[in-house]
């Protein structure tokens, strides 16, 4: 049997070189479908494996090919989505750079999940981060551009927090750099706020609703499949089986599908879903067993873990089939019509029945409707919250799903049936058209036979024992999808509207503002302040160096006025003021004519006085003790 | 909407969030429970995103998606 040992990664870096060379016509079309099939071939024959190790210096290897079967997994679905959205954009992607991007970010997304160490995972990770940054600029518009900043400033964020996390796991393990889990402590936690940023937790997630909807119509799909799985991935790898990581994924899932039910733009919709979908992936990452991510899989754990885990990987897979679908299709919508907003569509499904009907599985798929992929994945892991009594978060991933679901209805509807005669589209081209049915198709497909997902699972026994089509679950699944469209279109109160709602980027960005004013005035007046004082220190020193003598008079001179400074300002604040007012006073005294008329009193204020004095001088005597006997 | 239509709603709302617990509560201690699961998760979702998005509407800008 034909085996492949080389990394993946060189394939699509290969293919990014060579694009620029085949200019915009037929030849770089097929070069483009040719190496999206040949990608995806290849990796189908990667086995396990170890390879490509190179050494850095004494003691420090970089592993370039790890493949294990979690490996595998991330691989094929990587390939399969990326090859869809490299055929994508042969219609909406003109420049040559954008496909480079595009190509670049696909490769190392693969470098990262065939990583075999912390250290090349981090570069492929960085690598991935300045690559997808392209597919945002592409845009060239205004908000393109501040989105693309926001985005990389927050994936720098990352990079740094992951960096020092490896640097000082590296240290304290005694030079340990294979990729799985690390020892409590500081690393610990930065390690998981870096991998965190990545796969969007809350409150670190508002770069994907932020970006996503920006970049350009090819470069969405392109953003959709990869950063945040490849979070997903390190996350499975490094904190399998952490209970607060389970909770924050039911945090995620409920958080994002209530912003995204709120959503007017498509693609900030579809975005809010991704933070709502990770959610149920991260939830089952953190009901697994602890070190399931371990390279080579081989630690040990329940079926109940493994089946979490299992659940978590498997929706990864079908999540990047109907997302990419969702994306795929409002990118055509868009392309089509040029509209953003669901209040301007509306009648599509007659002028665009293909991209209706893909959608539409899409959706189903997403909801997780029976016969559709993601009603085996998502029961997976809410199958194993409930087997290991995480009731609380069994009941936010079960109401997830019914957000889904509405948000669902609300985009099909007002995007592809409501009423609007005035729209005018036609049907997307074909080589939008092929990768949206293929994944589409894939979505059914898996849905009605999971065995085939169940297969490339990494605890393939442990799926095998679970039973998607249990009668109380098909049963459950069904009563929950009709009471959730019969309450939709009974109370009307879904409709979208042209509004905005202030997520915790609003913060972030005052925050921003602050800092910044905080850096341009108190800041800088204290460094200006700094640098002068150092200055005159330097001065001195040189002053002192060239002319010891007449520097040693003048530091006496500085001694002297420093000691004497502080009298001088109080005799400048207190005694002169007070000195010169009498002087003036004096002076004015002098000034006035000797004859000038005194001021008489009246009899009765001058025996008043009398009487005093007189008092005055009884108490007196009376004091000396004179009136005494 | 007007003002009225609003409050009605609301009141429907609240009469259909007290009606389905008492539904779920009387389910729920019954041999039936696992039955009609689908049927109560389905409400109390679109209830609880019913209220949220009222919630939220109080931090709600007009305009459009922008910056």
């Amino acid at each position: 049997m034909i085996e492949f040992d080389i990394p993946p990664f060189l394939i699509y870096f290969l293919g990014a070189a060579l694009v620029p060379l085949l200019g915009k016509g037929k030849v770089r079309r097929i070069f483009l479908v040719a190496l999206a099939v040949f990608g995806l071939v290849c990796l189908a024959l990667i086995r396990p494996q170890t390879g490509w190790v190179l050494p850095i210096f004494s003691g420090l290897e970089l592993t370039l090919l790890q493949a294990d079967r979690l490996s595998l997994i991330m691989g094929y679905i990587f390939a399969l989505a990326g090859g869809g959205a490299i055929i994508y954009g042969i219609s909406t992607i003109k420049e040559a750079g954008q496909y480079v991007c595009g190509l670049l970010y696909l490769g190392s997304a693969l470098g990262a999940v065939f990583a075999g160490d912390f250290f090349t995972l981090f570069i492929f990770c960085e690598i991935m981060s300045f690559s997808s940054l392209g597919l945002i600029w592409y845009e060239r518009t205004k908000r393109s551009i501040n989105a693309g900043m926001r985005y990389i400033l927050y994936h720098i964020f990352a990079g740094c927090a992951i960096l020092a996390g490896i640097l000082i796991h590296y240290t304290s393990s005694g030079g340990s750099i294979t990729v799985g889990p690390i020892e409590p402590g500081i690393g610990y936690f930065l390690l998981l706020l870096g991998i965190g940023v990545n796969a969007a937790f809350i409150p670190l997630h508002t770069w994907v609703p932020d970006a996503y909807p920006k970049a350009t119509i090819g470069g969405t799909i392109f953003l959709s499949i990869f950063t945040t799985k490849t979070g997903i991935y390190m996350l499975a790898r490094t904190f399998s089986g952490v209970e607060a990581v389970a909770y924050m994924g039911g945090v995620m899932c409920l958080y994002g599908v209530i912003f995204a039910i709120l959503q007017n733009d498509v693609r900030k919709l579809l975005s809010y879903h991704i933070v709502s979908q990770l959610g149920y992936m991260v939830a089952g990452v953190g009901i697994a067993g602890v070190g399931m991510g371990v390279i080579g899989l081989d630690s040990a754990g329940t079926l109940v873990e493994k089946l979490a885990f299992d659940g978590a990987i498997a929706h990864l897979f079908n999540n990047l089939l109907f997302k990419t679908t969702l994306f795929m299709c409002m990118g055509a919508v868009i392309y089509r019509t040029g509209k953003n907003n669901l209040t301007d569509m509306g009648g599509l499904a007659r002028k665009m029945p293909v991209t209706a009907i893909t959608c539409v599985i899409a959706a189903l798929s997403i909801s997780g409707v029976i016969g559709f992929n993601g009603y085996v994945s998502k029961g997976m892991v809410i199958h194993a919250a409930e087997l290991k009594e995480m009731h609380v978060l069994a009941l936010a991933l079960m109401l997830g799903s019914v957000g889904t679901l509405i948000s669902f209805i609300k985009l099909t509807y007002f995007a592809f049936f409501s009423k609007n005669e005035e729209i005018e589209a036609k049907e997307a081209p074909l080589p939008m058209l092929v990768p949206m049915c293929v994944t589409a198709f894939l979505c059914i497909v898996i849905g009605l036979y999971p065995k085939l997902l169940y297969w490339i699972l990494p605890f393939r026994d442990a799926a095998f024992h679970y039973h998607a089509f249990e009668f109380g679950h098909t049963l459950g699944t069904v009563e929950l999808v009709l009471m959730t469209v019969f309450l939709f279109f009974m109370l009307g109160y879904f409709v979208p509207h042209e509004k905005i709602t202030l997520d915790f980027d609003y913060l972030y960005r005052k925050a921003g503002r602050g800092f910044i004013w905080f850096c341009e005035n108190p800041l800088a007046h204290f460094a200006i302040g700094v640098e002068r004082g150092v200055l005159r220190i330097a001065g001195s020193f040189v002053s002192f160096s060239r002319n010891p003598l007449r520097g040693t008079r003048m530091m006496a001179d500085m001694i002297g006025v420093a000691v004497l400074k502080p009298f001088v300002f109080v005799y400048n604040l207190v005694i002169q003021p007070v000195y010169r007012h009498y002087e003036r006073d004096l002076e004015e005294v002098k000034m006035r004519p000797v004859e000038e008329p005194v001021e008489s009193m009246s009899i009765g204020t001058g025996l008043l006085l009398v009487l005093l004095f007189f008092a005055l001088y009884l108490i007196a005597m009376l004091v000396h003790g004179w009136l005494s006997p | 909407m007007n003002r009225k239509v609003q409050k009605g709603l609301l009141v429907m709302v609240a009469c259909a969030v007290l009606v389905i617990s008492a539904i779920f509560a009387f389910v729920i201690h019954t041999e039936y429970s696992e039955l009609f699961k689908g049927f109560l998760y389905g409400a109390i979702g679109v209830g609880l995103f019913v209220i949220t998005g009222k919630i939220l509407s109080l931090i709600q800008r007009e305009g459009k998606q922008d910056d």
